[in-house]
């Protein structure tokens, strides 16, 4: 057996696909007993407010239905059930304080069990990963 | 070999499988058997990693068409 492992994994998109990579990464971190620490900055914030659905951006924007079908033909959880087993999981859910004063977004806008995090605090965790990831 | 619990996982796709089976082992004492019934692709290679990392031990893989048996014994 390894060493209990730590992930930090920064999330700056709000895309569907953007917003998959680090559930499926981070319950699969915390599913390999790893302590798991994401933070939402930018875009990636809003992944972090009550009730969002992530869709596709761009010129994919108008596939956001097939590939939600598709995903869930296949089995593949969508994005709320996969932050609801994170968060089960005890994965760490951190909003960056910059971007919501800058998006304009409260706490209690965002989900329960968000903890609002500097980048100071955050780089402390990072430090101490064994693997660290930007989405 | 005795499972104490089985964990239907066919049909489901990364990552539920190793979720649900870390949520299952749970419910295990140490030394106890978990069967997993999986068919995702990457599971063949995904359960003996889980394994390796959290420290339970895979005491048989059997193929069996698509499906793959996991007899997991929890540390």
């Amino acid at each position: 057996m390894t060493e209990k492992k730590r992930l930090a994994i920064v999330v700056s998109e709000n895309s569907l696909d953007k917003a998959m990579m680090p559930m499926i990464l981070g319950t699969t971190g915390a599913s390999l007993d790893a302590e798991v620490h994401l933070f939402f900055t930018f875009w990636g914030l809003f992944l972090l407010k009550k009730d969002y659905k992530p869709k596709l951006k761009g010129m994919m924007a108008p596939f956001t239905g097939m590939m939600v079908k598709q995903m869930k033909s296949k089995n593949i959880p969508g994005y709320s059930e996969l932050l609801e087993q994170a968060r089960e999981l005890g994965v760490k859910l951190y909003a960056c304080s910059t971007s919501m004063e800058m998006m304009g977004v409260k706490k209690e806008d965002l989900i329960d069990g968000v903890e609002v995090l500097g980048a100071t605090a955050f780089l402390k965790i990072a430090f101490e990963s064994d693997v660290t990831l930007f989405i | 070999m005795e499972a104490k619990k089985e964990l239907n996982a066919v049909g489901l796709s990364c990552p539920m499988p190793i979720i649900k089976t870390r949520k299952a082992i749970e419910e295990l004492g140490s030394g106890e058997i978990l069967l997993v019934l999986a068919d995702d692709p990457g599971a063949k290679e995904d359960f003996p990693a889980w394994c390796e990392q959290t420290g339970n031990e895979l005491l048989k893989m059997e193929e069996e068409a698509s499906v793959i048996k996991f007899y997991i014994k929890k540390k």
